[in-house]
């Protein structure tokens, strides 16, 4: 052969390689490489795993600030129950109030009506007595124009005395 | 540096180098050549007069060195297996790291070359570039070896002889074409038969790189008056160099031309385009 090719000493050299290739595979590339690939493997699921943990916690702090803002919101609802339950219950108040007051004052007033017209009726009751009693005096005592004075003070005194009971019975 | 220490340094130093002189001077006479620079070079080419007894069956010099190259990457190997693999930490040392950088280097270049297809690939070229690469730098050890004749020969790098060149060259095409036929069937087996100079070219470039910086070497210490300063250069920086060149390219090369028939077969889809059609002039009726 030109060159001084020779089959047999390339089958030679093919067996040499195989046998390196063979070794090499097995003893130094095969487990560098799955060395290698296990670490890049750990150091890509610590990234996945601390991703996913951001994620989470990015979740998490998302639920509680919203989580605050519905307990603000639930805060401020209840507050503007409460200021309006307060309103009705002193509205309530004041009107039964204003009702309470207005019935006394009405009962008072009844009451003031009733005291005038009776004592109204005690005084003229009263006058026609002491006026049948002058009038029996007069007759039988005394002259007519002393009867008449004693029947004039008698009906002042009588016409004083109702007055001022209408005035306390007005104040009530 | 302290005046002392000058004066021991100014005085050692030219001692030495004039005691080699002339050591190497009065030792001349000892590497007599019996063979002219043109049968030095003939024979680091064609192997004809330096053949080696392998269990009796006459080698060339450089299927010794296979052998020692291999012998010594799997000695290597093993003893990495078991001594230093199961102690690899997650933050790596210095030695770790550079295991991890050869072997991240292949697995990437394989992934990047040939995305679908790429578990042994990245084995193979592994391989193929360390043994390219250690196989380039045994040349610069030179280990004498007896020939059958008695002679001595240095052994030099496995790739310069041919036979080892043209069994990579080949051997890679062939992984390629079984990596073809394994992910395209025929597609892919017709893909690798249209790269058909390929083992050419791979085992001829591969003898050319390795042989030139041979002969080059062998032209540089023929003569003492090189023999200085020079083999520095050559030897080392230029073998050096087309040791990493040469495991690059055929790496490289091996990677692109699988991941290309590796490829999977996407059908293009034919668009049917409606032709429109247009009344004829005297089709219009006016």
């Amino acid at each position: 052969m030109p060159l001084n090719i020779d089959w047999q000493q390339i089958l030679l050299h093919l067996l040499n390689f195989v046998i390196l290739f063979a070794g090499l595979w097995l003893l130094l590339y095969k487990p560098v490489r799955n060395f290698m690939q296990k670490r890049n493997e750990e150091y890509e699921n610590r990234d996945s795993e601390a991703e996913r943990k951001q994620k989470e916690a990015s979740e998490l702090r998302a639920q509680y600030e919203q989580k605050l803002a519905d307990a603000d919101a639930e805060i401020e609802a209840k507050r503007a129950d409460v200021r309006k339950e307060l309103d009705d219950y002193a509205a309530r108040r004041k009107n039964a109030a204003q009702e309470e007051a207005d019935g006394i004052l009405a009962r008072a007033r009844e009451n003031a009506a009733r005291e005038k017209e009776k004592s109204v009726r005690d005084a003229r009751r009263e006058i026609s007595e002491l006026a049948a009693e002058a009038t029996e005096k007069l007759a039988l005592r005394e002259s007519a124009s002393e009867a008449f004075d004693q029947f004039l003070d008698a009906a002042e005194a009588q016409e004083k005395e109702s007055k001022a009971q209408e005035k306390t019975g007005g104040n009530e | 540096m302290s005046k002392k220490q000058k004066i021991i340094f100014w005085s050692v130093v030219p001692a030495i180098i004039v005691l080699l002189i002339v050591g190497i001077i009065l030792t001349n006479g000892l590497y007599e050549r019996e063979a002219s620079i043109q049968e030095t070079m003939q024979d680091a080419i064609l192997h004809e007069g330096d053949r080696i007894s392998l269990f009796g069956l006459p080698v060339n010099p450089g299927l010794i060195s296979a052998y020692l190259v291999t012998g010594a990457i799997l000695l290597f190997a093993a003893i990495v297996r078991i001594f230093v693999i199961p102690k690899f930490k997650r933050i790596p040392g210095k030695f770790q790291l550079v295991l991890e950088q050869a072997v991240g280097f292949f697995d990437g270049m394989a992934r990047s070359n040939s995305p679908h297809r790429n578990n042994t690939l990245g084995a193979y070229i592994f391989a193929a570039g360390v043994y390219i690469f250690f196989g380039t730098l045994f040349e610069l050890v030179g280990i004498p070896w007896q020939t059958a004749n008695g002679t001595s020969v240095t052994l030099p790098a496995p790739l310069s002889d041919i036979n080892g060149a043209i069994a990579l060259g080949c051997l890679s095409y062939a992984f390629i074409l079984v990596g073809g036929i394994r992910a395209n069937k025929g597609r892919g087996l017709l893909g690798t038969l249209k790269e058909f100079s390929l083992p050419i070219s791979m085992s001829f470039r591969l003898f050319g790189a390795l042989l030139s910086g041979m002969l080059v070497t062998e032209l540089v210490y023929y003569y003492l008056a090189l023999s200085f300063v020079l083999p520095v250069v050559v030897g080392v920086l230029f073998t050096l160099l087309h040791a990493l060149v040469q495991a690059y390219v055929l790496a490289m090369l091996t990677a692109l031309i699988y991941g290309e028939v590796t490829e999977p077969h996407v059908k293009k889809q034919r668009v049917r385009t409606r032709k429109k059609k247009t009344k004829s002039p005297t089709e219009v009726k006016i």
